[in-house]
């Protein structure tokens, strides 16, 4: 029976990836995990709240220094706002020029993570709002730092993200210091792969970059350079970009459902270089949300 | 009485699956940034419980319902879980030697389990081995097992106790 159900294993595991892009295990896992939905949402209600205390006495210490962290972000955030209300104008004019969705406009739900994926090799979350909230497969999902994921499976209430971590997300980005474009890639865990195919400048750490508008929204932040990398002609330049979003801390989350690749077509002039994270007005009435990445 | 005991194996498959997902989840309980392989500890205490034929089939369960619910392709989970199934089902006979002799065995397949998995991902081309903080992926969890396994047995072995003397009456 053993070798029976290890060949039964290796079969669904041989036609599951021969199907890649086949629609039968994706109704399997939405059908799965609407079941598990309600259980999880009463386990994450009832543990929240203990769960979140337990972690503040045992992160006590760290607090302080969280605390003053934070400070300094907000002073930094304080002055760059001020620099770039007269660039956001600018922007603004510029867009309804070319008639472009400003990003600040972009429509979105805001959900709750409430599950993760059953091993420490799953870079899934599944979040509160589903198809009956207007989610559907491929939006971008964003928090306060920028790019999470995207949805993956949709069933009514619930709804599953793919982080950008996982090996199988690919991310079109632009390096705001060389406005050159690449793809970042998952790794599984940590920071993300920067391929750029057609570098003719280099990309030094620290340095910002954002979606390129191909399939996610233009402008939300990705993450940061982490070692600067040389551009060779005819070579590809590779390099490493540490996550703008904390995906080890998500919590809240907005889903992009106002915006879709076709929309790709009208901000293919670039002219979209110095916008931040969409981060958005809701549909959510009592929830009306900016930020910035 | 063997289909109760499966029925009950199954419920706490269920549970440590909403457990594992939620309680576990990343932002929650994740001691040193990786959760306990929970899911792996309730199929290893249930085993003195079932038969190993049934045995199996629950180990089979759970690791297509992780398949199901997580990201990897679908059959990796299922093939791991059959063999911790497998293993945990030669190894029960050894359980009533004491609490080091299932520490051991907790900790042991806990560990292989992991790797298993890796090794299957990485053979049906996820990449699995190349991620970053491998190696603690695969330790973690079994460290993080063994600490758990005390509580974990106690739990199962009263809740079988329990539905047994219920039915009993």
């Amino acid at each position: 029976m053993f070798l029976s159900l290890v060949a039964v294993g290796f079969v669904v595991a041989t036609f599951d990836v021969r199907s890649s892009g086949d629609g039968a295990s994706d109704v399997l896992r939405e059908g799965t995990q609407s079941i598990f939905t309600p259980f999880q949402s009463g386990v994450d209600f009832v543990t929240r709240p203990v769960i979140g205390f337990v972690d503040g006495v045992s992160n006590l210490a760290g607090l302080r220094s969280e605390n003053e962290r934070l400070a300094d972000r907000v002073r930094e955030l304080e002055a760059q706002v001020q620099a770039t209300g007269a660039l956001a104008e600018q922007v603004a004019q510029l867009e309804a020029i070319n008639g472009l969705a400003a990003p600040d406009q972009l429509t979105t739900v805001t959900a709750r993570m409430n599950a993760s994926g059953p091993s420490a090799f799953d870079n899934v979350r599944f979040i509160d709002k589903g198809a009956s909230d207007g989610i559907v497969v491929g939006q971008a999902v964003v928090d306060e730092d920028g790019l999470v994921g995207r949805v993956d499976i949709v069933s009514a209430n619930a709804a599953r993200i793919r982080l950008i971590t996982d090996p199988v997300v690919s991310v079109g980005v632009r390096v705001l210091s060389t406005n050159e474009t690449g793809i970042v890639t998952g790794k599984g865990d940590g920071p993300l792969r920067l391929e750029m195919f057609r570098a003719k400048e280099a990309v030094y750490e620290g340095d910002r970059v954002i979606t390129d508008g191909s399939r996610f929204p233009p402008g939300i932040a990705v993450g940061t350079v982490r070692k600067t990398a040389d551009a060779e002609v005819g070579f590809v330049l590779r390099t490493e970009v540490d996550p703008a979003a904390r995906l080890s801390k998500i919590d809240y989350v907005k889903v992009i459902v106002g915006w879709s690749p076709i929309d790709a077509g009208l901000g293919d002039d670039e002219s979209t270089t110095t916008t931040t994270a969409p981060v958005t007005t809701t549909t959510e009435a009592t929830t009306t949300t900016t930020g910035g990445g | 009485m063997s289909r109760s005991r499966v029925v009950i194996s199954l419920v706490a498959v269920l549970i440590a699956i909403v457990i594992q997902t939620t309680v576990f989840a990343p932002g929650r309980i994740q001691p040193l940034g990786v959760a306990p392989a929970l899911i792996t500890l309730v199929v290893i205490a249930v085993a003195p419980q079932v038969e190993s034929e049934y045995l199996l089939l629950i180990g089979f369960t759970a690791g297509v319902l992780m398949d199901l619910i997580g990201s990897g392709t679908l059959g990796l989970w299922a093939m791991t879980m059959t063999t911790v199934a497998y293993a945990a089902g030669r190894l029960k006979h050894r359980f009533p030697d004491g609490l080091v002799y299932i520490g051991g065995t907790v900790f042991v397949l806990t560990v292989a389990s992991q790797l298993l998995f890796v090794l299957l991902g990485t053979l049906f081309g996820q990449g699995t081995i190349s991620e970053p903080g491998v190696f603690w992926k695969i330790l973690l969890p079994g460290v993080w097992n063994l600490l758990l396994a005390a509580p974990v047995f106690w739990v199962l072995g009263k809740a079988f106790r329990t539905r047994q003397s219920g039915w009993a009456v």
